[in-house]
């Protein structure tokens, strides 16, 4: 393959994986899947009963590695000669859509069988509720996996990249990484932040007041709708970010040097890579020690 | 999940019945289907879907009863764990058969071993990392013998045969193991995770793990149309979603039951919380 | 009947089965070093990554997998011998994609934390950084246990994803060896990853700091009990002949 195309392909798949990634995480803060759950799911046990959607589906990764396999299998299925070698683009369309019925089969359960074990709290299961966030779930879901099954499709094919692992395999594998990118950095905007709004700024968050989640909007009681316009703020673009740039430096890095000193050039600029995140989180880090300052609360004896 | 801790889930069904139920349905629903297909009928491959839809229900049954102990790290990890120990059981049956000749041993030692791997990691897990949860290795074993019962059973739907040569190269090599082994993995976890809290009942959680194990049935049916043929394939995917239409709609009306009056079109926060 | 016995197979490849319990050992490792805080992180009230230590686990390594496999495959391109020193550069190739992705996710998480929420990344299992001497514990917000990761979490989960992604490329190279090929063997590392990687979970209770956290010390526990479950995985895996074999043998 020319070294240009390959750059191209893995600029590509960057490029996929950054709206797999925003798209993936602001489907898990409509539907508060994953740690931030834990939030949704207390607020009505210590009295708080809230119209937020509730749902998990065995956590992010898994359920992410589930609508990408899923979508790559069908798409597999439907480009094999046996059936109608349907075109690529077609058939990761398609396999997308049956993944992305899934995520509303596996969403409504959630929310009907959650809401439901917590009746005694006084929690509602509200139909409307279900009906207004399913289909944007859906959605969200939809588009991540199409870019996700996309990018498995570039790096198996074998006229593409050509990777040794089954296509179905890669995107189980890609489906874990996103959910896992996903739950550990855009979802922490919405589980920190957004959640517990009525909090003041950068103040952190009391063990106390866990469960006391931000119910109620600008005006009248808050959706999950709100939270997907506040996260797409700042989270989600910041969870497409990760993924891109892991998709991106991973594969940018492999494919470029591969050839250098005998492949241990791949594994050298690897390392130099995370030598330089090292150095620039250090830098953030002293940035928002500076910045911030100590607690004011704080009352031992450590000088700052 | 702290949620739920604390002590022994209540149960309608007791565990036996569930686990009975799940074994001889699994591995009859597989050998019919599997002898079936070699004799040359493939339309009755649906029946190992069906055995996978009971071996569900009862790796989420030990998923329940195991969880409501809060072991620390959430439900979906020890799915995992068992479904990583299933997942090897399930290829080394199948492997075993083809080694010595005789496909058909392929599932039950699977079985076998699968019982025995949780057995071992459910004592490691108990004795040197001292978890101390009194069903920790009954429950391993559950999980780990229904993930061998749900792979295998969906691996022949899409294969056609219980051969290892036909399985490895129209599973594994084309890459379907994958969405079985997570939708596996998933329909087990799913029905638990998915009714959390203190308010859960079995026969919620149970008529769920049919629904989900139906619609690991139906993609495998799916990919079944490349495999093996079109009508075997159509005739799954149709089964499929007849037994998850029923069990969605019975989870659905249970749902109803369970809530009461908090079962509501909309409206705003209940009485006292607004 | 075949000449692929199940003695043989065990005999044949017993470097293989001491390979796989190598793999899964740095897995078992390398989770008590991934700087995970669990539900509480998602919410700023631990120090760590605000997500689960397998989900976390297997998503680096398994980044790591794809990257070795690709490499397995240009190493043993035209059928050349794959021996040692290419299994170096496998594994290699393979610890490094999953540093990568572990230190982005934790770059992009300390933004999130310091952009997005506003609060300085501090440890309040230690007062003082261990490499960098800075005060943690006034950077503490009340009521918490931390937020975020400082330089000590970073870099304890940078080493983290290098021993995850080398345990899941050796696996993964060991069962190459035995089958030759990527399919069977990519699914089965998997597989023994997510054993190997569950198993330390339980033994640190879902959360930990990194290596400066009292919990590290449990890391013997996790060792014999992974010592046990590879071993028994490394037996059973290397039985299973690749459909190839099986053809060629019959």
């Amino acid at each position: 393959m020319e070294p240009a195309m390959g750059m191209g392909l893995v600029a590509l798949m960057g490029a996929a994986a950054t709206v797999a990634g925003c798209s993936e995480d602001l489907e898990s803060d409509i539907g508060s899947q994953s740690n931030p759950n834990s939030q949704v799911q207390l607020a009505a046990q210590v009295g708080y009963p809230h119209r937020i959607f509730n749902k998990a589906i065995s956590g992010e990764p898994p359920s992410n590695a589930m609508y990408c396999a899923v979508g790559a299998g069908v798409a597999m299925m439907l480009m094999s000669e046996s059936v109608m070698s349907a075109s690529p683009l077609l058939a990761i369309a398609i396999g997308a859509f049956v993944a992305a019925l899934l995520n509303g089969v596996f969403s409504t359960t959630a929310y009907l069988g959650r809401n439901a074990s917590q009746t005694r709290f006084n929690q509602y299961v509200y139909l409307d509720v279900l009906r207004n966030q399913i289909l944007s779930l859906m959605g969200h879901a939809y588009i991540a996996t199409f870019c996700i099954v996309g990018l498995s499709y570039v790096l198996w094919e074998q006229t593409l990249i050509g990777h040794p692992f089954p296509f179905p395999v890669i995107a189980l594998i890609w489906g874990l990484c996103v959910g896992a990118i996903g739950s550990s950095t855009g979802d922490v905007h919405y589980g920190a932040e957004r959640e517990f709004q009525d909090f003041k700024f950068g103040s952190g968050l009391n063990a106390a007041d866990s469960g006391n989640i931000t119910r109620f909007a600008e005006a009248g009681v808050r959706s999950s709708m709100d939270n997907a316009w506040f996260c797409s703020k700042f989270g989600g673009p910041a969870t497409g970010v990760a993924f891109g740039m892991v998709v991106f430096l991973d594969n940018w890095r492999s494919t470029a040097f591969a050839e250098v000193l005998n492949g241990w050039g791949a594994v050298l600029v690897g390392l130099v890579i995370v030598l330089a995140l090292v150095i620039y989180n250090r830098q953030i880090e002293t940035y928002a020690r500076k910045k911030y300052g100590p607690y004011p609360e704080y009352a031992g004896d450590i000088e700052a | 999940m702290s949620v739920a801790a604390g002590g022994e889930a209540v149960s309608t069904e007791t565990a036996n019945q569930v686990d009975t139920k799940g074994i001889v349905v699994g591995l009859v629903g597989i050998y019919i289907a599997g002898i079936a297909a070699d004799a040359g009928i493939p339309y009755l491959i649906f029946l190992a879907g069906i055995g996978a839809v009971f071996a569900t229900k009862m790796g989420a049954d030990a998923v329940r009863r195991v969880c409501s102990y809060g072991i620390g790290t959430g439900v979906p990890s020890i799915g995992m764990l068992a479904l990583g120990m299933g997942l090897i059981s399930a290829m080394f049956g199948l492997a075993l058969g083809a080694i010595i000749g005789v496909p058909y041993v392929g599932p039950i030692v699977g079985l076998v071993v699968a019982l025995v791997i949780g057995f071992i990691v459910g004592t490691l897990a108990n004795k040197v990392i001292k978890l101390n949860i009194p069903v920790m290795e009954r429950c391993l074993m559950e999980i780990a013998g229904a993930g061998v019962l749900v792979m295998t059973g969906l691996a022949v739907m899409i294969a056609g045969s219980m051969d290892f040569a036909v399985i490895s190269e129209k599973v594994i090599t084309t890459g379907y193991i994958a969405p079985v082994f997570i939708l596996g993995a998933l329909g087990i976890l799913h029905p638990f995770n998915a009714s959390l809290g203190p308010d859960e009942t079995q026969d919620r959680t149970l008529v769920h793990a049919y629904s989900v194990g139906a619609i690991g049935m139906t993609i495998a049916g799916v990919c079944s149309i490349a495999t093996i043929n079109p009508i075997a394939g159509i005739i799954s995917i149709v089964i499929g979603l007849a037994i998850w239409y029923a069990n969605f709609m019975g989870f659905v009306r249970l749902v109803k039951r369970d809530a009461g009056a908090g079962y509501v079109g909309t409206g705003l926060l209940p009485p006292g919380a607004m | 009947m075949t000449d692929v016995t199940i003695m043989g197979m065990l005999a044949g490849n017993l470097p293989s089965i001491i390979g796989i319990i190598i793999g899964g050992l740095c897995i078992a490792v390398g989770v008590h070093f991934v700087p995970v805080g669990g539900a509480p992180a998602a919410m700023a009230q631990a120090t760590g990554i605000g997500t689960g230590t397998v989900q976390l686990a297997a998503g680096s390594g398994l980044t790591g997998l794809l990257a070795a496999g690709y490499m397995y495959m240009v190493m043993s391109a035209g059928g050349a011998e794959v021996g040692m020193s290419q299994i170096a550069l496998i594994c290699a190739t393979g610890a490094v994609g999953a540093m990568i992705m572990i230190s982005v996710t934790m770059l992009v998480g300390n933004w999130v934390y310091i952009y997005g929420v506003g609060v300085p990344p501090a440890s309040a299992k230690r007062d003082y950084d261990p490499i960098t001497k800075d005060p943690q514990a006034p950077y503490v917000a009340a009521g918490t246990v931390g937020q975020g990761l400082p330089t000590v979490c970073f870099v304890s989960g940078a080493i983290g994803g290098l021993l995850g992604g080398l345990g899941g490329s050796l696996i993964y190279c060991m069962l190459m060896w035995v089958n030759a090929d990527p399919a069977i063997s990519s699914i089965f590392a998997i597989g023994i990853f997510v054993v190997n990687a569950v198993l330390p979970s339980y033994n640190i209770q879902g959360t930990i700091e990194g290596f400066h956290d009292p919990k590290f010390k449990r890391v013997p526990k996790a060792i014999v009990a992974c010592f046990v479950a590879s071993l028994l995985c490394g037996i059973i895996a290397v039985i299973i002949p690749s459909a190839a074999m099986l053809a060629g043998g019959a």
